[in-house]
């Protein structure tokens, strides 16, 4: 048991690591952008509140899907966490969109469902969901 | 949807709780800002006693010519000064609009370990396009972080405090409440 607790220990040390690393990247990326610098400590402390913000995130997410009868977490989940934020909800609806028309246009860039998805938009009626199904 | 009920919630839930930074843990791939100086630094060096190696294997020389060695040596060091004074100068033309092609903070593989870790149930699973999401989600808390960071810096230079253009611990800790509040 206790060699289960460190182990498990050691993985959350190392998962923050990598947490640390791609957001030290992140940051030190951006505050060239806007000639600011980071302190270690500074990067080291949004890490924790990021890592925690995930912890919690995965617990609402699985929760939610619980609550509605799956045992995946689907994309409705992940909208209900913007519930309090507006602006939050229109962003990730826009992204949900984005994420939707690249997901058709890479699912029919092989088959004929990409064609299909194109020319609606060159007859300029509807978004061709209908057509797609038939 | 009145407050009072988004704190009782909050008081209510049993996450995991927000630890203080242990900046004495970093890993060694904590920043790159620190490593960049000195990474340069080496190859500079490494020239520099090359030269005088070289110097050296002479054979033996008058003291005129070694003196004029020291001096080339001191204008050696001199031309590595101006270099190491060069290179922290930015070049302050990036534009800083173009967000959109950098990539996200959290890598997805990461981000899908991370949340996978956190499932209480192990038989939890997530979507794709859930997945997609949340890595948006999270990119939009870190930036929102960050130029509340920024922000906060901004407002206590005016205020008075050091302007060292660094960010510090304590801007995160002025806006984390009201960020966690708004996710």
């Amino acid at each position: 048991m206790a060699s289960n607790d460190t182990a498990a220990a050691e993985r959350e040390e190392r998962l923050k690591s990598a947490l640390w690393y791609s957001i030290g990247q992140y940051i030190d990326d951006q505050s060239l952008d806007s000639d600011l610098n980071a302190t270690p400590q500074f990067i080291g402390a949004l890490t924790e509140l990021v890592y925690t913000q995930i912890a919690n995130t995965a617990r609402d997410l699985e929760t939610f899907s619980r609550h509605a009868g799956r045992s995946a977490v689907g994309v409705d989940d992940v909208m209900l966490l913007a519930r309090r934020n507006d602006a939050l909800e229109i962003m990730l609806r826009g992204e949900l969109e984005r994420l939707r028309e690249g997901d058709d246009v890479g699912a029919g860039s092989g088959g004929a469902a990409g064609k299909k998805r194109g020319r609606p938009s060159g007859g300029g009626k509807a978004k061709g969901k209908g057509k797609v199904g038939s | 949807m009145p407050p009072k009920n988004t704190t009782e919630n909050a008081s209510r839930r049993k996450g995991p709780q927000f630890n203080p930074p242990r900046p004495v843990k970093a890993p060694t791939q904590a920043s790159t800002t620190t490593k960049r100086a000195p990474a340069a630094a080496p190859s500079r060096t490494a020239g520099a006693a090359k030269k005088s190696k070289a110097s050296a294997a002479q054979p033996v020389a008058t003291i005129i010519s070694s003196s004029e060695d020291e001096q080339e040596d001191v204008q050696e060091a001199d031309d590595s000064d101006d270099l190491m004074e060069d290179a922290p100068i930015r070049d302050n033309t990036r534009p800083a609009t173009n967000l959109a092609p950098i990539a996200p903070p959290i890598p997805a593989p990461l981000l899908a370990r991370l949340l996978y870790e956190n499932f209480e149930d192990p038989n939890t699973q997530i979507q794709k396009g859930a997945m997609n999401l949340v890595g948006k989600y999270m990119e939009i808390f870190v930036r929102e972080a960050f130029a509340r960071a920024k922000n906060e810096r901004q407002s206590s230079v005016k205020g008075g405090g050091i302007s060292d253009g660094f960010l510090q611990v304590e801007d995160l800790e002025k806006l984390a409440p009201q960020l966690v509040l708004d996710f």
